[in-house]
């Protein structure tokens, strides 16, 4: 398009329609006395024109007029409902275990009593009984970072890892009744390569067996400081328990284990300071210490000296977020110094057995999971993790100590002689028989063949199980 | 609602509030406090036991605040008015007593500086 001005007056022509702006000016550029190039006349006349806005006349008395200040009666005010006291934690904490809108998978197996030990289970995915589930609800193993509500219900892989633990089971039962043995390790491995589900396959694997299960499900809930404690009176040095703690850590072994702990009577005579029915079995007694919180350590303790006597099932320890029971708790002592986690008696009950200082009689697991998307700096634990898996391997070279880190001592005792299980990577085969139960739950639209197995495992950091889920279920790449 | 030193505080008042609405005690004291009696931070005054409670208020019957802790505050200032010290003067001309400048910016010491010095607590002056 042609220009009616010439270009080169342009500069002229604005300047001089600047200056007689005051005259009516019957040129073409005046309506505008805007250039391209420059945009100073538009910015030096807009607070004019704001403050010509501003002087309007105030509304007549009796006027309707809108008010959209903030405050008190004003239509700004937030009239919705305010979420009610724990909601919003209760939806935070929410565990969906189904989801309506997935298929039915047909091949999906159960696992039971006896085929969880099986070898021929590995590289599967299969699904989980309801009262497992149950169970596993009761202690919190479902983790709402899991992906559980994406399936019609639950179902893992049971991958190698799953099935060394499996081996671990094995082992334990078959071990002699005088020297049943106790296993205990630590799950290590990248962020979402899948410890804490393993943890839950742990539970899952004891509770089919029969085992007793207790489960702490966060540490990082047992150091917070959250929750009441005390001084344990008579120990030395000082160590503290948390009534409200332990009383639903109680509860929460009562409702996992209530099939196996009805069976058994209790037959020492525990001194607790709550009155107690002459015949009891240990399912009435840890449902004691839940309902009686001020007595909740107390009937802990009797519940662990039942549990363990001759002849009683073996057990499954488990805790997630390893790392936060490796350092201060938030509790202060009465001279307010912080109290080491190690100094809480469940922490310590617990400790006990992951450092080999107490074993248990009847044989069992003690599985410890490390976390990496939420714990605390804990340069002892990095350490020991490094060498137990340096002496695994049967390095000459063991890796050593960074003087220039703090130690903290305690934490080093107790994990000396720890053995670790890494979770890797899934193998290749691992992650087709994962994708193709993601694709006949119709949460996968693909054809599961070779190279988009192969394109998704590696997507996923070779076949990191989390970043799988998210690269073939969660994300629509 | 609970008595602690003869305030009455609801039940879901946090401990570590209540402890602080009073004239002399700070987070660090509060903790002191709460740590020499094994309450934990997120504590609510209702989910005290009855022993707690008694304790706390023994505590706190033992420690000069309030009124007590205004009285030494006040009696220090006034001391050093009597003697006529550079220091008296400033506070009972209400000015910066420790050489800040005060061509701007005293706005805090007009606040603070008399004689009958009072701050915030439970009970007001």
């Amino acid at each position: 398009m042609s220009s009616s001005i010439c270009l080169r007056r342009l500069p002229q022509l604005s300047s001089e329609s600047s200056i007689h702006s005051s005259i009516g000016s019957r040129n073409l550029l005046s309506s505008t006395q805007t250039s391209s190039f420059s945009t100073s006349t538009a910015r030096f006349a807009s607070p004019l024109m704001k403050k010509k806005t501003g002087q309007v006349a105030a509304p007549k008395r009796g006027a309707k007029t809108l008010n959209v200040k903030k405050g008190r009666g004003g239509s700004g005010r937030d009239t919705g409902r305010k979420p009610a006291i724990g909601e919003r934690k209760a939806l935070r904490k929410r565990i969906v275990l189904s989801n309506t809108n997935a298929l039915e998978v047909p091949t999906l197996q159960d696992l039971t009593k006896d085929n969880v030990l099986d070898k021929a289970v590995e590289g599967k995915v299969m699904g989980i009984p309801g009262e497992v589930v149950d169970a596993l609800r009761a202690v919190e193993a479902f983790k709402t970072s899991q992906g559980w509500s994406l399936f019609r219900r639950p179902a893992a892989l049971m991958r190698k890892e799953t099935v060394q633990i499996a081996e671990l089971v094995k082992q334990v039962e078959a071990g002699e009744a005088k020297a049943k043995q106790t296993i205990r390790k630590v799950l290590v491995g990248d962020k979402m390569s899948g410890k804490s589900t393993l943890v839950l396959q742990g539970l899952m694997i004891a509770l089919l067996r029969n085992w007793v299960v207790i489960n702490l499900p966060d540490a990082k809930d047992i150091v917070l400081g959250h929750t009441e404690y005390a001084p344990l009176p008579g120990s030395t040095p000082t160590q503290y328990y948390q009534e409200t703690y332990t009383a639903t850590l109680l509860s929460q072994i009562a409702k996992a284990n209530s099939e196996i702990l009805s069976k058994i009577q209790v037959t020492s005579k525990p001194a607790l300071p709550i009155p107690t029915p002459p015949k009891l079995n240990l399912l009435k007694l840890a449902e004691l210490g839940a309902a009686n919180p001020e007595a909740s350590w107390p009937v802990f303790v009797a519940l662990w000296k039942e549990l363990t006597l001759p002849g009683r099932p073996p057990i499954m320890m488990a805790i997630d977020n390893l790392a936060h029971v490796m350092r201060n708790s938030e509790y202060l002592s009465a001279d307010a110094k912080p109290v080491h986690a190690h100094d809480l008696t469940i922490v310590r009950h617990f400790v006990d057995h992951l450092s080999g200082t107490k074993t248990l009689p009847n044989g069992g697991i003690i599985l410890a999971a490390e976390t990496k998307s939420n714990s605390p700096a804990c340069p002892a634990l990095d350490y020991s993790i490094q060498l137990a898996e340096a002496r695994q391997l049967g390095r000459e070279v063991l890796p050593e100590w960074n003087p220039y880190k703090v130690v903290d001592m305690r934490v080093m005792e107790c994990l000396r002689n720890m053995e670790v299980l890494r979770s890797n990577g899934l193998s290749k085969e691992e992650a087709r028989a994962i994708m193709e139960y993601y694709a006949a739950s119709g949460m996968l639209r693909a054809k599961v063949d070779a190279p988009f197995v192969s394109e998704r495992w590696t997507l996923a950091g070779q076949g990191n199980i989390g970043e799988l889920e998210r690269a073939s279920v969660r994300a629509r790449i | 609602m609970v008595f602690i030193f003869g305030f009455n505080f609801p039940e879901q008042t946090l401990v570590k509030k209540s402890l602080q609405t009073f004239y002399g005690i700070g987070p660090q004291v509060c903790q002191r406090i709460m740590a020499r009696f094994h309450i934990h931070k997120t504590a609510k005054v209702g989910g005290l036991k009855n022993a707690q409670v008694l304790d706390l208020n023994a505590e706190l019957s033992q420690m000069k605040i309030e009124n007590d802790l205004r009285r030494e505050v006040q009696d220090n200032i006034r001391r050093l008015r009597d003697m006529g010290t550079y220091r008296g003067r400033r506070h009972a001309m209400a000015l910066p007593v420790r050489g800040q400048r005060t061509r701007t910016q005293t706005a805090t010491s007009r606040k603070l500086n008399k004689i009958e010095r009072g701050g915030s607590g439970q009970i007001k002056l």
